[in-house]
């Protein structure tokens, strides 16, 4: 007897899953607004940013709604995990684009993603708005829709070499995580500080491992002044554990993401000395300073959310472009987002508010963010961020020298 | 909407394809295989590779997944020849990690951590952009239709008892005459053939491969699919295979409805809600939706002629 119950229950677990499955998304599908995709990292790798990013479309998604929408029509914002993986990123990306039938897809973060959800978006014609530092993202982005709101990785290392220049080190050696990102940064240190001040090849390690104990044995061989590793904040904590103990006395250079509080919390005191640099918000925009009010944080002479910010600045783009061009269709979206963004002569604004009433003012504006004063370049890459670079004294990032465009 | 469905039982014939093959070598025959994310990383590989750097034909580079699918998997199963079952699982393990380091370190070859772009597509100049998703759901559950046709002939025949032997007590059905070390490579070799098939058909639809991809989740996802099903069943794995999917993708529209939780608590809670229904799913049928019948001369397929050998043993 209780074997039928349980069957017949299951059988009708069965059911209700896979009725959901079918039937939900036509409820979702019954009204009739613009339909915004976020597809951010809320777990996995990019878990420290994703949700700060997806907080950040909905802030700009509720408050324009509450102000009437655009072209007279509300916005609907469906928010998605990548999980920071291809794999399971496409499946959320195809849910978003056929179900959701979004404009734009904005927010994905590791450049694997970004990539993986590129041949999806180029032939359904939806909007990309990504914070990926892939240099292979503009050449594969064929039909010229997808905007980069972080500068692309040799950049970072160019500015970082830079800014390690500047303190005079003069002999270095470099380590990097095998992946797109960091690997391309290796190669814009490199290229500006010669290669004659590399003590040795530069080589990759592969993140996951256990142990990172002969690739570091490897690095600090030779004694260099300085080390530089760019790689994620999950594996760099690893590394460095096994720097310390190896007792290397030389400078550790590394990039902010890999540093943030959690590597704080696992290194603790030994920690301090570390060097570390990213690109910032611009600390001084009045944008800046509103974001800061808008998350409710303690304004500090610090950056805080380095990704959150560039999450307002990708929807309030997005929606105003949609304004400029009174249409959801990709070709005049991303017409209009080079209009809004990009160029001379313009009126500056500074949040979607102001430019909503701008552009219904009949005025030619020009948006400058949070996270950037937001320029593209042709391929929709944006142009000069700010880039800091930081020391850890007492566990806490100390601001040693900011770059500013 | 549809064209939503359409792509989910794209994925769906995937994750069919690999559990066929899983059951294959796992529920019939009793190897454990953790590598099939590298099995399902060769095949995707080599169709890409041949296609974007050889600019070879999509129908050949996808025969060529298959033969280096069934290379690769015979190739293994002979490293099992001096090993016990559970070792066996760590070499599969090792063998999917090694593809998959193979692929992002190898960069001149196959383009690393950037991920290889793959252009072609079969059959894509004959149909329209509307219609294409329908074209390559229809080859996919071709693909599916011959891979369930060959494995439950296998399962019907006289080699699937054999395999099932092997599976009880592989001591046993040696003392019986039957080559174990034969079938097994054999068994491994096919199901290596099949992921290799998935993959490459994985990589022509979604046109983006990276070494990410083929992280061990993948072949988690079909362990659950095989476990979820009934393992040693293939009906009961098809269907395994649509739950899993549905419970992994399901739980997004979860999403559409719920907006008093942020998007972090959300992921979270979705995650939870998958392992809690599977857990559910397996606390009320222990052997699968539909398991394996338990082998009886009274319900065999071939009763009939084996009817005179029982009375022989009389």
């Amino acid at each position: 007897m209780t074997r039928k119950i349980t069957r017949r229950s299951a059988l009708i677990t069965g059911g209700a899953i896979a009725a959901a499955g079918v039937f939900a998304p036509n409820i979702a599908r019954a009204a009739d607004p613009i339909n915004v995709g976020s597809l951010t990292p809320n777990t996995g790798g990019g878990g420290p940013f994703g949700p700060k990013i997806t907080s950040a479309h909905k802030r700009v998604v509720e408050l324009v709604n509450s102000q009437g929408g655009v072209l007279g029509t509300t916005i609907n914002l469906f928010q998605e995990n990548s999980e920071t993986n291809p794999e399971t990123a496409v499946r959320a990306a195809d849910k978003l684009i056929n179900v959701n039938k979004v404009v734009g897809i904005l927010g994905t973060w590791s450049s694997s993603v970004t990539l993986g959800i590129m041949p999806k978006c180029q032939e359904a014609g939806v909007i990309q708005m990504c914070t990926s530092s892939s240099a292979d993202i503009p050449v594969r982005d064929e039909k010229g829709y997808v905007f980069n709101f972080q500068a692309l990785s040799p950049v970072w290392g160019r500015a970082i070499a830079r800014l390690a220049l500047r303190r005079g080190f003069k002999t270095f050696n470099l380590m990097a995580l095998n992946n797109d990102f960091t690997r391309s940064m290796m190669d814009g240190f490199t290229e500006v500080v010669g290669k004659d001040k590399l003590l040795q090849d530069s080589f990759y390690y592969n993140g996951g491992q256990s142990s990172y104990r002969s690739e570091v044995t490897q690095l600090i061989e030779k004694n260099p002044e300085a080390v530089f590793i760019p790689s994620y904040v999950t594996d760099f904590t690893s590394v460095y554990k096994e720097i310390f103990r190896q007792g290397y006395e030389g400078q550790v250079i590394s990039v902010s993401i890999s540093t943030g509080a959690k590597f704080k919390e696992a290194i603790g005191d030994a920690a301090n000395g570390i060097i570390h640099g990213l690109p910032v918000p611009p600390i001084k925009s009045p944008a800046y300073a509103e974001y800061v009010t808008e998350t409710g944080l303690e304004p500090t002479d610090g950056v805080q959310h380095p990704f959150g910010t560039a999450g307002r600045d990708q929807m309030s783009v997005l929606l105003l472009a949609i304004e400029k061009s009174g249409s959801t269709d990709a070709d005049k979206v991303s017409k209009a987002i080079w209009d809004i963004t990009t160029g001379d002569g313009k009126e500056t604004v500074y949040n979607v508010t102001d430019g909503l009433k701008a552009i219904r003012a009949g005025k030619e504006i020009n948006y400058s963010g949070a996270s950037s004063s937001v320029e593209f370049d042709k391929e929709g890459m944006v142009l000069g961020r700010d880039f800091q670079l930081a020391e850890i004294k007492d566990g806490k990032d100390v601001v040693i020298e900011r770059l500013e465009f | 909407m549809s064209a939503y469905l359409i792509s989910m039982a794209t994925f769906v014939g995937f994750f069919m394809i690999l559990a066929l093959a899983l059951n294959l070598q796992w529920g019939m025959t009793g190897m454990v295989n953790f590598g099939i994310a590298g099995f399902y990383a060769l095949g995707a590989y080599t169709s890409g590779l041949l296609s974007v750097k050889l600019g070879w034909p999509v129908g050949i580079t996808i025969a060529m997944s298959c033969v280096t699918g069934l290379i690769a998997g015979g190739l293994v199963a002979l490293l099992s020849m001096r090993l016990r079952e559970d070792y066996l699982a760590i070499v599969t393990l090792g063998f999917g990690e090694i593809v998959r380091l193979i692929a992002l370190n190898e960069d001149q070859i196959t383009e690393g951590p950037r991920g290889l772009k793959i252009d072609a597509r079969p059959f894509a100049d004959m149909f329209d952009r509307e219609t294409y998703p329908l074209v390559y759901l229809g080859l996919v559950a071709a693909a599916v239709a011959v891979v369930f046709v060959i494995v439950e002939c296998i399962r019907r025949s006289p080699m699937g008892r054999t395999l099932r032997a092997i599976r009880e007590d592989d001591v046993v059905a040696e003392v019986l005459g039957k080559n174990v070390l034969r079938h097994r490579v054999q068994v491994f070799a096919l199901g290596g053939a099949f992921m290799g098939l998935a993959g490459a058909l994985y990589a022509h639809y979604v046109q983006n491969i990276s070494p990410e991809v083929f992280m061990p989740m993948v072949a988690i996802f079909i362990w659950m699919s095989v476990i979820v099903g009934g393992a040693g069943n293939n009906w009961g794995l098809l269907l395994g295979a649509g739950v899993v999917m549905t419970i992994l993708e399901g739980s997004r529209f979860m999403g559409d409805f719920i907006d008093f939780l942020d998007a972090e608590q959300l992921s979270a809670i979705r995650i939870i809600v998958i392992g809690v229904l599977l857990i559910a799913i397996l606390r009320v049928r222990p052997r699968g939706l539909i398991p394996e019948p338990k082998f009886s001369f009274a319900t065999s397929t071939t009763q009939q002629e084996r009817q005179p050998s029982t009375e022989n043993a009389k």
